[in-house]
């Protein structure tokens, strides 16, 4: 089986700086692969990556038979990769209706002029749009928060609210950096669960960034960790917790036994 | 009754009540006000243009002179009559072909704002690969240059000098009736699924992409938008006022806009209509602060008008740091609230109400 999403020996360099250093990443369709590793070790610049903020110095980034490096962001988007942000981007003043109609608009096929003189055919689409982003806030438990102001949401919603924007895109693999950042062990127990709901109700493939390590090791089929820039260990959770090299890099010595 | 037919009604009512005011205005205003009235539509016009880059889109464009400019022009060669043009063009005489250049009114106007519009659509390639403070200077350098492509273009615009004998077209109606247009299409675009990408630039460019919006295109939709409505709030300023030149078009223009946008909120249309209207409206009726008053013994300083003015300004800024729409349109609740909370300073209910 060829991978959904493969990165052969992608690097960029940052002046002097090597943000991430010779990464293969493979990703099969239908995984749930996390990428763990300290603080500055590169994860979000191999999310920018992937979705197209940053072209790899060197290195080619396969997705679904296709390189993709040098693509813009939102080319990326419509190929099928959607990402949430490290501190969330939501349209802030928009209402959560919207911010998950803009979503759409990556598949719309009416014209601006058609659209501007709401001609029957761009109205039908833009009621099938709102029907659509309805679907996800019902989804993501969002539907009675449609009106009110993203910004005005409570922490954990604007979480949701954010997975449920980028599930508008209707992607084939989803990439969360740090979606359970910030929240309690209740809430992140919680997102364990949503996660595994959205993987099977869309037939996603994930890639999460994630430093809250009981979610990591329970939801992950495959984990990659890096540091400065290196993967230094890649497997599946139970061998990650027993890699000397990671236990000695990230999880602290005393920790693991 | 429910509230959509409530405000359905109101709609009617305020409708009716603008048409009453049309009647009135144009039996009892004299010509100096009725002129106040249109350089105020104009101008909002030319506000919305701003607006739509400015306030949906989040763009900082100064751009606004150089294509009122163009419209203006444009709709000037299309409606001075062939024989006062050969007499005006006395430096450089002008060509035959531009001479016998004609078109009724409406046709000269358009023509004048899709000249604007393709003149954005060109500048937009260079320009708005630039962000922030940086796309206001080079759109501010752009309309500097063609002003001064105007002014040098002596066989084309007549140089310096501009043209005059341009034909008046603008009524109080022909003004508002441009304007309503200008609104309704600006409305109806926002309600859109473009119109929302553009909201989607504004509030975060790098989610806006993430999302699939391409950045490019959609910012350029906008800066043509905005173009086309400079050029046709251009023409129109050239009918009202019958002559035109480089003149005008500088870029001190540029800030009056930008001034009326964000004193009514940037990203209203609400807000730039009234901003326009209210600078406009202040700076005519502020004259008598330049003129003597004997009766409080002022001798009357030239200019004090301005000097009012700006610290009037300045007051409205920094009480409503968003204007004075914010990013919101003008509505019933909206006004039903403003009449509430009125109500509430005059009438302390001893027990708070809880809203929501």
């Amino acid at each position: 089986m060829s991978a959904l999403l493969e990165t052969k020996d992608v690097t960029i360099r940052f002046g002097g700086l090597v943000a991430v250093n010779l990464l293969n990443l493979t990703v099969n369709d239908g995984e749930i692969v996390a990428i763990i590793g300290p603080n500055g070790a590169g994860k979000t610049t191999a999310f920018n990556l992937i979705t197209g903020v940053y072209a790899p110095t060197e290195g080619d980034i396969i997705f679904d038979g296709i390189k993709i490096n040098g693509k813009r962001p939102d080319q990326i988007a419509k190929m099928g990769i959607a990402r949430t942000f490290q501190n969330i981007r939501l349209f802030k003043d928009l209402t959560v209706l919207e911010n998950v109609l803009i979503a759409t608009h990556l598949n719309v096929k009416t014209d601006f002029f058609s659209s501007v003189l709401h001609m029957p055919y761009a109205m039908k689409e833009e009621k099938k749009m709102k029907e659509f982003a309805c679907s996800f806030l019902e989804e993501t438990g969002l539907i009675e928060h449609k009106d009110d102001i993203a910004s005005s949401l409570p922490y954990g919603l604007q979480r949701r609210l954010e997975i449920a924007r980028a599930l508008a895109t209707r992607p084939k693999i989803l990439l969360l950096d740090e979606p359970a950042a910030g929240m309690n062990p209740k809430e992140s127990v919680d997102l364990t669960e949503f996660i595994r709901e959205i993987r099977d109700k869309f037939h996603l493939t994930i890639i999460l960034i994630e430093h809250h390590m009981q979610l990591v090791m329970d939801i992950s089929d495959k984990i990659q960790v890096l540091e400065y820039g290196r993967t230094i260990a890649r497997g599946i959770p139970f061998e990650i917790q027993n890699n000397p090299a990671v236990i000695k890099a990230y999880l602290g010595e005393e920790e693991i036994n | 009754m429910d509230k959509k037919k409530v405000h359905i009604i109101l709609d009617i009512v305020a409708i009716a009540a603008l048409i009453g005011f049309m009647f009135w205005a144009n039996a009892s205003f004299n010509p100096y006000n009725k002129r106040i009235f249109n350089t105020c539509c104009i101008y909002a016009i030319c506000a919305l243009s701003m607006n739509m880059v400015n306030g949906f889109t989040g763009l900082f464009s100064l751009g606004q002179p150089g294509f009122m400019a163009i419209g203006a022009y444009v709709t000037a060669i299309f409606t001075v009559s062939t024989a006062d043009k050969v007499s005006i063009y006395k430096i450089i005489p002008i060509s035959d072909f531009m001479a016998n250049l004609s078109a009724p009114f409406p046709v000269a106007l358009i023509l004048g704002g899709v000249a604007a519009a393709v003149f954005a659509f060109l500048i937009g390639f260079p320009v708005l690969r630039l962000r922030g403070d940086y796309l206001a200077i080079a759109t501010l350098g752009f309309s500097e240059i063609i002003r001064i492509c105007i002014t040098n273009m002596q066989g084309v615009t007549n140089g310096p000098t501009g043209i005059n004998r341009i034909p008046s077209h603008i009524n109080m109606w022909v003004s508002l009736l441009i304007l309503a247009v200008i609104v309704i299409f600006t409305l109806a675009m926002m309600r859109t699924t473009y119109g929302r990408a553009l909201l989607a630039i504004r509030e975060d460019e790098v989610a806006a992409q993430a999302m699939g919006i391409n950045l490019f295109k959609h910012k350029m939709l906008a800066f043509v938008l905005s173009g086309f409505m400079a050029g046709i709030g251009g023409g129109m300023l050239a009918s009202l006022v019958g002559a035109i030149g480089p003149d005008q078009f500088k870029f001190t223009v540029a800030y009056e806009i930008l001034l009326m946008v964000v004193l009514g909120g940037q990203g209203s249309v609400s807000g730039s209509i009234a901003g326009a209207f209210i600078v406009r409206i202040a700076l005519e009726k502020l004259r008598f602060l330049d003129e003597p008053i004997p009766a409080l013994g002022y001798p009357g300083i030239g200019g004090m008008r301005m000097v009012v003015f700006s610290a009037l300004l300045m007051l409205v800024i920094i009480l409503w740091r968003k204007g004075i729409f914010g990013n919101k349109e003008l509505s019933w609740e909206g006004i039903g609230g403003f009449f509430k909370l009125i109500g509430s300073i005059f009438h302390r209910s001893p027990k708070k109400e809880v809203s929501e």
